[in-house]
């Protein structure tokens, strides 16, 4: 017998259990995401497309500490700081997104001649990542367990930049990565994709509520509970704890902590945990290079240019359309019949329980697009035990070690990497990992485990259709 | 909790955070002694599941093995007690999952187990396909009621047995693909036991009947705080334990219900032993 025909034979004789799942990787063609919403587009309420307009062209911006480097006029970068700019990382599948496939943090990191040296899990092909230290550390270096950190630590600062001005090493030193990788004391987060948010934002508590309700009620119990804001107790949603209550909450947290602008939200600039420690020095004079905020309201321009970047970052996300859903052609994709029995079985399984597939929103004050929509987000919006496998050991809220929001699903065909660490490029992987003890979602694995290998590929095929 | 502590020892020799761990846990269980029984703390053992809170014993089917522990006990009163599962040839068959849900703190209204069958009952999707079979059953002299279902896409099965223990439901979830395993694993069950040993349990006795009481200092989170109690034959709080609380909270109400006093609980002119519950923090979210 032929080598060839025999190989044949061979792989008609394994049994079901042994064929392969696989992950197609991320679905081509059209971005299938970014832009306004479509009443956006279409100027409604009048003007509206003028601001969507202006803030997507700020989200784009390049920053500088003084805003005086020619293609980087947004000023109030660093001391320190993750990227240059939003869409640095929110990029793909368009602007707004999440990681791309090469990572603008190694060409950051030494912009304008900054001295940073590119931490060692920060590579020109892996994901964006944010960086914690989960404990403070003693002098030797080594983690202090009664004393959790949890903030983030910029990866960079602006020393050695051709507009860092007095800012030099000798005041400000990135934090010792090399130390915390080795101790293990140090956690990930990868950015979140924007699209749809002004969805996410309009979705009322009570309908949240609702689908808590049927986590104790229904087949499989997930268990779930929210984060809410401290000033007013109501569900907070946006981050990868929901630790953020709002759109203009979140970006003006991010402005400050990954770029280090200081804004009308976090007025002042931001000293490293370690220097605000023990009621520390705090940031070093030298470092603090402009008036504070950085970003405000701008009281001498007319009508679009008035608003602070904050507010025109939030409203750039809150009027970014929804990712589109796409199992292709009927007549031309060959699997989107199994994608669509993959949508059946995603429901079987009980992965909808927390993956929501759907919420309808409030009435929307600001554009029609908003209002009573359905968004098909692919959440619960809540915090869920992951277990041991994916704690991060990072509170945030009231969401704990390793408690998480459920993440949107939207979008998710496009997605790169996964998990808030963005520790895999493999959806069957990420499936896997939420499998761990003390985990909400232990059932529903093993009803993924369950599934023959056919049942199994038609749900990757409608995940990837997401 | 010595689990923890053991690893936080064991971080402090090596100088290393361990992997895998959950060392910053959030909100979790507590009570006020360790010698009286919580849900949480069932054990295995000689081919069997223990619960000693709900005087249960459960003959783990010849073949399945333990599976990863569930989450801690949710801020809506609900348990995830154990979990099994069988596989042949390398292949999962089937899995159980044993939970139970606190009726003084769950997010729905229901007064057993029959009407959070139906409540179940009322989620299935239309297109599954409905068992012929018994929708009651009587397990350990006790009524369960039952639901067997079959998803045709996916070929997934369900059988799921629900009773009433302690003013708690029950639950025993049975999902997989062979029919003659579910056959086996539900055969099995009418081995178990449960000796219906507690105190009587009555809900909100504590906030109807507490003669003195002084609020716990603690500050706000806006998170829920379940507490089951125990009041004894003299009206104090004979043990407490918190589902859900953060340290500090805990603290804070374990000290406060020291000198919490209530009106004994009475049943044919003597006083008894009574179980009841308390929310502190944001109230009990109910859904109607």
């Amino acid at each position: 017998m032929k080598p060839c025909r025999l190989l044949a034979v061979l792989l008609l004789a394994l049994p079901l259990s042994a064929q392969v799942v696989v992950d197609p990787g991320p679905r081509g063609g059209t971005p299938d995401a970014g832009g306004p919403l479509a009443s956006v587009a279409a100027n409604n309420p009048f003007k509206i497309l003028d601001f969507f307009l202006n803030a997507e062209q700020r989200f784009q911006e390049i920053g500088s500490v003084k805003g005086t480097i020619v293609g980087a006029p947004d000023d109030g970068l660093g001391p320190r700081f993750n990227a240059l700019g939003c869409a640095r990382c929110h990029a793909h599948p368009a602007v707004g997104g999440s990681s791309p496939a090469v990572n603008p943090q190694v060409a950051d990191g030494k912009a304008q001649g900054a001295a940073n040296v590119i931490p060692s899990f920060i590579t020109s092909t892996g994901v964006i990542k944010e960086a914690r230290f989960v404990y403070f550390t003693d002098a030797s270096g080594n983690p202090v367990t009664s004393q959790p950190n949890g903030q983030v630590m910029p990866l960079f600062t602006i020393a050695g930049r051709t507009d860092s001005g007095s800012c030099t090493t000798a005041f400000i030193q990135q934090p010792n990565f090399a130390n915390a990788v080795a101790k293990n004391n140090i956690a990930f987060r990868i950015p979140t994709p924007l699209f749809g948010l002004g969805l996410v934002e309009n979705i009322d508590d009570s309908a949240l509520q609702m689908v808590l309700t049927q986590h104790y009620t229904g087949p499989y119990y997930v268990g779930g509970t929210f984060n809410r804001s401290p000033n007013d107790g109501t569900i907070s949603r946006f981050g990868w704890k929901a630790q953020n209550k709002s759109l203009e909450l979140f970006a003006g947290e991010a402005y400050t902590v990954e770029q280090g602008v200081t804004n009308e939200l976090f007025t002042q600039e931001r000293p490293s945990p370690e220097e605000n420690r023990d009621q520390g020095p705090g940031l070093a004079v030298q470092c603090r290079l402009n008036p504070t905020p950085e970003d405000h309201t701008n009281l001498d321009v007319p009508a679009e240019d008035t608003p602070s970047d904050t507010v025109m970052f939030a409203l750039f996300m809150r009027l970014l359309k929804p990712p589109v859903e796409n199992m292709g052609n009927p007549a031309t994709n060959p699997n989107f019949s199994r994608a669509l029995n993959g949508s059946t079985i995603f429901i079987d399984i009980g992965c909808n329980s927390c993956h929501r597939d759907k919420f309808t929103t409030e009435p929307s004050s600001i554009t029609p697009d908003l209002s009573s929509k359905v968004a098909r987000l692919h959440s619960d919006l809540e915090i869920h035990h992951m277990g041991t496998g994916l704690a991060d050991n990072i509170q945030q809220g009231n969401a704990g070690g390793d408690q998480f929001r459920t993440a949107p699903l939207w979008g998710l065909g496009k997605r790169r990497w996964f998990l808030h660490d963005g520790r895999t490029t493999n959806l069957i992987t990420a499936i896997n990992a939420h499998q761990s003890p003390g985990s909400d979602a232990n059932p529903v694995i093993l009803n993924w485990s369950l599934l023959t290998p056919t049942a199994q590929q038609d749900l990757i095929y409608y995940l990837r259709s997401l | 909790m010595p689990l923890l502590f053991m690893m936080v020892l064991w971080l402090s020799a090596q100088g290393a955070v361990p992997k895998d761990v959950i060392l910053v846990p959030g909100a979790v269980p507590s009570a006020s002694d360790t010698t009286t029984p919580v849900p949480e703390a069932g054990q295995l053992g000689g081919g069997r599941y223990r619960n000693a809170y709900f005087g249960l014993t459960y003959p783990i089917p010849a073949g399945w093995t333990e599976q990863p522990a569930g989450p801690p006990p949710s801020d809506a009163g609900g348990y995830v007690l154990t979990q099994f599962a069988t596989m042949e040839e390398q292949r999962l068959k089937a899995h159980v999952l044993v939970t139970a849900q606190d009726l003084f703190f769950a997010p729905f209204e229901a007064a057993g187990a029959k009407e959070l069958s139906a409540m179940t009952r009322g989620q299935v999707p239309a297109r599954y396909e409905f068992d012929k079979g018994p929708d009651q059953v009587t397990i350990a002299g006790r009524t369960f009621y039952r639901l067997a279902y079959k998803a045709p896409v996916s070929g997934l099965r369900w059988r799921i047995f629900t009773t009433d223990v302690r003013c708690h439901t029950l639950t025993f979830t049975f999902t997989g693909t062979d029919v003659a395993v579910l056959d086996a694993a539900e055969k099995a069950l009418g081995g178990l036991a449960l000796d219906g040993k507690a105190p009587v349990c009555v809900n909100d006795y504590a906030r109807d009947h507490a003669v003195t009481k002084t609020t716990p200092a603690f500050a706000n989170r806006y998170n829920t705080i379940p507490v089951r109690v125990i009041i004894d034959t003299e009206g104090k709080v004979k043990h407490a334990h918190l589902l859900s609380a953060f340290p500090e909270q805990s603290q804070a109400i374990l000290t406060a219900l020291r000198d919490w006093r209530f009106e004994p609980y009475v049943v044919d002119g003597k006083a008894v032993e009574v179980e009841t519950g308390l929310v502190f923090g944001l109230p009990r979210l109910v859904v109607r």
